[in-house]
C-alpha cells in the first residue's frame, strides 16, 4: 500500500508528488477538493513586489531574510525546480516561456499590468514590450471579462488598445456560459474558424489580439495557431476569473505526469488529523463516508495552502491552526497584531506571514526550535515567513518548495 | 425545507452554504451541465438556489431534477460545500410538492421489478423487454427510453442459490470469522454470478458468509425524491443488519452504490441518526475496501495466478463518493501481470435510473461519451467497473463487456463460480 503521502493538490503538492513519484516512491496525493490551480492565473510569479528581477530578489532574500522559504532552500534549489517545471510543460506540448532574468508585464482582465516570471506560451504575445496596437476581444456571454473596460485601462497606461465583442456562432449557442464551456468550444476547429473570421474582420490595424484565457483545453497551442492564421494577428490569452482554464491545463498535465511515474491522486479526501510518536508521524486520517480512512505512512509532504487555501485556519477568537496535522503555527502573539492600521499598508499585514516554521529541510519546527516530525516536509503557502501575495511570489514559492520538499523527503537533496 | 431540531444534517447543510466562495470549480467539473442547458450547474441549483428555498414557499426551480446525483461537485469542491445533498433534498421537496410520476415510482422500486422479472420465466420477460416495438410503446406510455440499457433478469435468484448450498462453518474445528454479504438487487435478480464470486472470494479468505434478510438499499428511491419509501427501506435494512453490526460483524457489498447508501446516503439524506443506523453505517464496507483492509493487516491471501492483461478501469461516481481512494486498484495491483488504467472520465452518465428516462437518455449518453471513447481507444474488449448500472451503460455505450473487478480477483485466485 502507498505510504508516501502528499496532502494538497495545488502547485506545491503537485510538484512534490512529481518529485516523489520520479523517485520511485509511488506517492498518494490526498486533497480536500480540486486544488488552487483552478483559482490561479496560470503564470509562475517568482518575485514581483518591486522593480528587481526575480534573480536579484532571490539573491538578496537568501542573504538578508534567512527565514524566507526561498532562503531556506537556497537559490540553486529554486532554479532546479523552475527547470523541472519548464521541462514538464515542454514535454506536455504546453511550454512556458520567460525566466528569472526579468519579469514580463502582462495585461489582466481589469486592464492592469501584472509581472510574471514564467508564462504559458499562449500568453506570450501579451508582453507589453512588444508594442503596436492591441485589440481586446471577448464575449458578452462570458461574465467578468469586458473588452472595452480592459482596453480603456490599457489605453490610460499608454498602450494603444481597443475593445470589441465577438458573436457566439448560432450552432454553439447555449443558455449558460462559463470559462470551461468556452474552452471546450475552442477545442472545436469549426468554432475557431468562425471566431478567427470575426477577428480578421474586426482587427483593423491591430497586430496583437488579446482574448480571455479559454482557448482550448485539449491542445491550446493548436488553437492559438489556428486563430492566428485565421485572423492574421498574434493572439494571446488574458487570465480570467476562476475557474482558470490555464490552471486546469496545468492540473491535467501534472496529474498525467504523476500517474505515469507511479503516483496516484485522490481528490475529495480531506485530511483531518495525524498521529505519531518520538518525532515520527505514523498515521494520518482523511474524512470519508461513515468512517475516517486511516493511512499508515512513512513520509508526508504537507502542501495544504495558507489561509486562502484552507491549510491555515483562523477564527474570531484569534486562534490560528494548521488544519491537517495540527502542526505548530507561528503567528502574531494576539489578534490585535494581525493587521496593520491601514488596509494598503506598505509593510503588509502580519497575519499573512503566519504559517509553519521549518528547518532548511522543510521539516516542521516547534516553538522550542526542535523538529516536530522528522518524516514530514512542508511546502507552499503553509510555510511561515513569506507574504506571498504582497511579494507576488506565491506560485514561485509553491513550485520551488514543493519540488525541494519532495526531493528532500525522497533523500535526493540535502 | 423544514428544519426540525433533531435534524442536525439540515443545519449542517445550511451552514455549508456559507463556505461557497462562488469559484465555479463545481460547475467546471459537472458532467451534466457540460452537455445540456437543462441543468445550469451545481453552484446555481445548489448553494445559490438554496438561499431562495423556504419551507412556506414553493420550490423556486425545476432544474434541480436534472441533477444526476453523481456527486462530482462534492468531490471537487475545495471548500467543502455539500452540494449533492442540497440537490437531493431539494428534489425530494419538489417531488413532495408535485407528486412522483408513475414512471419514477416504478423504476425506483428495483426490488419489486426484480421480483417480478427474475425466475424461471425470465427468458420471457427478457424477450419482451428486448422487443423493440414494445419498448417504443413503453417509451410513449411510461417515458422509459427505448434505447436505454436494461439488464437481463436471471432465471434464478442469488438467494435461492445461496439457500441450496452448504458451506463449511469451521476450519479444523475453529469457527470461521463471519461476514454479512449485502448483495443488493442487481446480484440477486440480474447478476447472481457476481454474488457467487463475492462468496467464493470471501470463503477463499476464510470467512463464513452470512445472508440476513435484506431489501433494496433505497438509493433509487432517494434519487427519485421518494424519501418516504426510502425511509421504510432503510428502517427495514437497519432492523435486519443491526444485530450483526452491533456484534462487530462487517457488512460487505459489491454494489458500490448500495454500500454508499448504507454508510451515508440514507442516514444523511433522511436525517436518520439513531445508534443502530450509525452502527450499520460504521460496519459497512465496499468489497475491495474490505479486502484492502485485510491486506493491510496481512490477512489477505495472495496466492494469485498471473493475469497478463491491460484493462481500462472506471471508478464509478458512487465509489468515489465513499472517499476511500481506489481500493480495487490497490488490491488488483497485487496480481502479477495485471495492469489497470484508470479512465479519468467523470461519469458514465447513467446515474442509476437517470439515463433510463426518455427526457434524460440523450444527456446520459452525452455525459458518458468521453468515457466510451476512452474505453474504445484502449482497444480492450473488457472494461472494469464496480457499479452495475454503470457496467450496463458502458456495455451499451462502448460495446465492450463490462465486468466487476471482483471477477478479475476471483480469476486470479483460480476460483471458478
Amino acid at each position: 500500500m502507498r505510504t508516501t503521502i502528499v496532502i494538497g493538490a495545488g502547485l506545491s503538492g503537485l510538484m512534490g508528488a512529481l518529485a516523489l513519484a520520479e523517485a520511485g516512491l509511488h506517492p498518494l496525493l490526498l486533497a480536500k477538493g480540486q486544488g488552487a490551480t483552478h483559482w490561479t492565473a496560470g503564470t509562475i510569479d517568482v518575485w514581483g513586489a518591486d522593480a528587481r528581477s526575480p534573480y536579484a530578489a532571490l539573491r538578496a532574500i537568501s542573504e538578508t531574510r534567512p527565514h524566507h522559504p526561498y532562503a531556506l532552500i537556497g537559490v540553486p534549489a529554486v532554479e532546479e525546480a523552475i527547470a523541472r517545471f519548464r521541462a514538464l510543460t515542454e514535454m506536455a506540448r504546453y511550454p512556458y516561456v520567460g525566466g528569472l532574468e526579468c519579469n514580463v508585464l502582462l495585461p489582466t482582465a481589469a486592464g492592469a499590468l501584472r509581472p510574471a516570471a514564467l508564462l504559458p506560451v499562449t500568453m506570450a504575445a501579451g508582453d507589453v514590450r512588444l508594442g503596436g496596437k492591441v485589440l481586446i476581444a471577448g464575449f458578452r456571454e462570458l461574465r467578468d471579462f469586458y473588452p472595452p473596460f480592459i482596453a480603456a485601462n490599457l489605453a490610460a497606461q499608454g498602450i494603444a488598445a481597443r475593445g470589441t465583442y465577438l458573436t457566439v456562432p448560432s450552432a454553439f449557442r447555449r443558455r449558460e456560459y462559463t470559462t470551461v464551456i468556452f474552452a471546450r468550444m475552442f477545442d472545436d476547429p469549426a468554432f475557431r474558424s468562425d471566431i478567427g473570421r470575426q477577428l480578421r474582420a474586426q482587427r483593423g490595424d491591430a497586430t496583437r489580439i488579446g482574448l480571455p484565457a479559454v482557448l482550448g483545453l485539449r491542445d491550446p497551442l493548436e488553437a492559438v495557431a489556428h486563430l492566428q492564421n485565421e485572423s492574421g494577428a498574434q493572439v494571446f490569452e488574458i487570465p480570467t476569473l476562476p475557474p482558470s482554464v490555464p490552471g486546469m491545463r496545468l492540473f491535467a498535465l501534472f496529474q498525467n505526469a504523476i500517474e505515469q511515474a507511479g503516483g496516484r491522486l485522490q481528490i475529495g479526501s480531506d485530511v483531518i488529523r495525524g498521529e505519531g510518536q518520538s518525532h515520527r508521524l505514523t498515521s494520518i486520517w482523511s474524512e470519508a463516508a461513515a468512517r475516517q480512512q486511516e493511512h499508515r505512512i512513512e513520509r508526508v509532504l504537507l502542501a495544504t495552502g495558507g489561509i486562502a487555501g484552507g491549510g491555515i485556519r483562523t477564527d474570531h477568537a484569534g486562534i490560528v491552526r494548521e488544519t491537517a496535522l495540527d502542526l505548530p503555527v507561528r503567528t502574531p502573539a494576539n489578534r490585535a497584531g494581525w493587521f496593520a492600521p491601514r488596509f494598503l499598508d506598505p509593510q503588509g499585514h502580519a497575519i499573512y506571514t503566519a504559517g509553519v516554521v521549518t528547518d532548511a529541510r522543510l521539516r516542521p519546527l516547534g516553538a522550542d526550535g526542535k523538529v516536530v516530525y522528522e518524516n514530514v516536509a512542508v511546502a507552499g503557502a503553509t510555510l511561515a515567513g513569506a507574504d506571498t501575495v504582497r511579494e507576488r511570489s506565491r506560485s514561485g514559492v509553491a513550485i520551488a518548495t514543493g519540488w525541494a520538499a519532495g526531493r528532500m523527503l525522497a533523500g535526493l537533496m540535502s | 425545507m423544514t428544519i426540525i431540531p433533531e435534524d442536525h444534517i439540515e443545519l449542517s447543510l445550511e451552514q455549508s452554504l456559507d463556505r461557497c466562495i462562488k469559484c465555479n470549480i463545481c460547475t467546471a467539473a459537472c458532467p451534466v451541465s457540460a452537455v445540456t442547458d437543462m441543468f445550469p450547474g451545481p453552484k446555481y441549483v445548489g448553494p445559490q438556489a438554496q438561499r431562495f428555498r423556504h419551507e412556506r414557499q414553493p420550490s423556486p426551480d425545476e432544474a434541480v431534477d436534472y441533477c444526476s446525483g453523481c456527486r462530482v461537485c462534492n468531490e471537487v469542491c475545495p471548500t467543502g460545500v455539500r452540494i449533492a445533498e442540497l440537490n437531493a433534498r431539494a428534489r425530494a421537496r419538489l417531488a413532495a410538492e408535485r407528486g412522483i410520476p408513475l414512471r419514477n415510482r416504478l423504476i425506483s422500486r428495483s426490488g419489486l421489478v426484480g421480483r417480478l422479472g427474475a425466475g424461471p420465466h425470465a427468458p420471457l420477460a427478457n424477450a419482451l423487454l428486448g422487443f423493440k416495438p414494445l419498448r417504443t410503446v413503453i417509451e410513449r406510455t411510461l417515458g422509459i427510453a427505448r434505447e436505454a440499457p436494461l439488464p437481463s433478469f436471471s432465471r434464478y435468484t442469488f438467494r435461492s442459490w445461496f439457500r441450496r448450498r452448504r458451506a463449511a462453518r469451521a476450519i479444523n474445528g475453529k469457527p470461521k470469522r463471519q461476514v454479512v454479504y449485502f448483495h443488493g438487487c442487481s446480484a440477486n435478480y440480474y447478476e447472481p454470478w457476481i454474488g457467487k464470486t463475492v462468496v467464493a472470494v470471501l470463503e477463499h479468505n476464510g470467512f463464513e458468509v452470512l445472508l440476513p434478510r435484506q431489501r433494496c438499499c433505497g438509493l433509487p428511491l432517494l434519487s427519485n425524491g421518494d424519501f418516504t419509501a426510502a425511509r421504510r427501506a432503510h428502517e427495514d435494512n437497519v432492523a435486519s443488519l443491526a444485530p450483526y453490526a452491533l456484534r462487530n460483524i462487517p457488512i460487505v457489498g459489491a454494489s458500490t452504490s448500495c454500500t454508499l447508501t448504507l454508510k451515508e446516503e440514507a442516514p444523511e439524506l433522511l436525517g436518520m441518526q439513531s445508534d443502530t443506523v450509525r452502527a450499520v453505517a460504521h460496519q459497512t464496507y465496499d468489497i475491495f475496501e474490505f479486502l484492502r483492509m485485510l491486506h493491510e493487516r496481512g490477512e489477505l491471501r495472495t496466492d494469485f495466478r498471473p493475469i497478463e492483461r491491460t484493462l481500462p478501469y472506471h471508478p464509478p461516481c458512487q465509489l468515489r463518493a465513499h472517499r476511500i481512494g481506489r481500493p480495487a486498484l490497490d488490491v488488483l495491483e497485487l496480481v502479477p501481470g495485471l495492469r489497470l488504467i484508470e479512465t479519468h472520465a467523470s461519469c458514465c452518465g447513467i446515474a442509476g435510473t437517470y439515463g433510463l428516462k426518455v427526457e434524460k437518455y440523450q444527456i446520459s449518453m452525452d455525459v458518458g461519451a468521453p468515457l466510451f471513447e476512452t474505453i474504445r481507444r484502449s482497444g480492450a474488449d473488457v472494461a472494469l467497473c464496480d457499479s452495475e448500472t454503470c457496467r450496463w451503460q458502458i456495455s451499451h455505450g462502448a460495446s465492450v463487456t463490462a465486468r466487476h473487478p471482483i471477477e478479475m480477483l476471483a480469476e486470479a485466485y483460480g476460483l471458478v463460480t
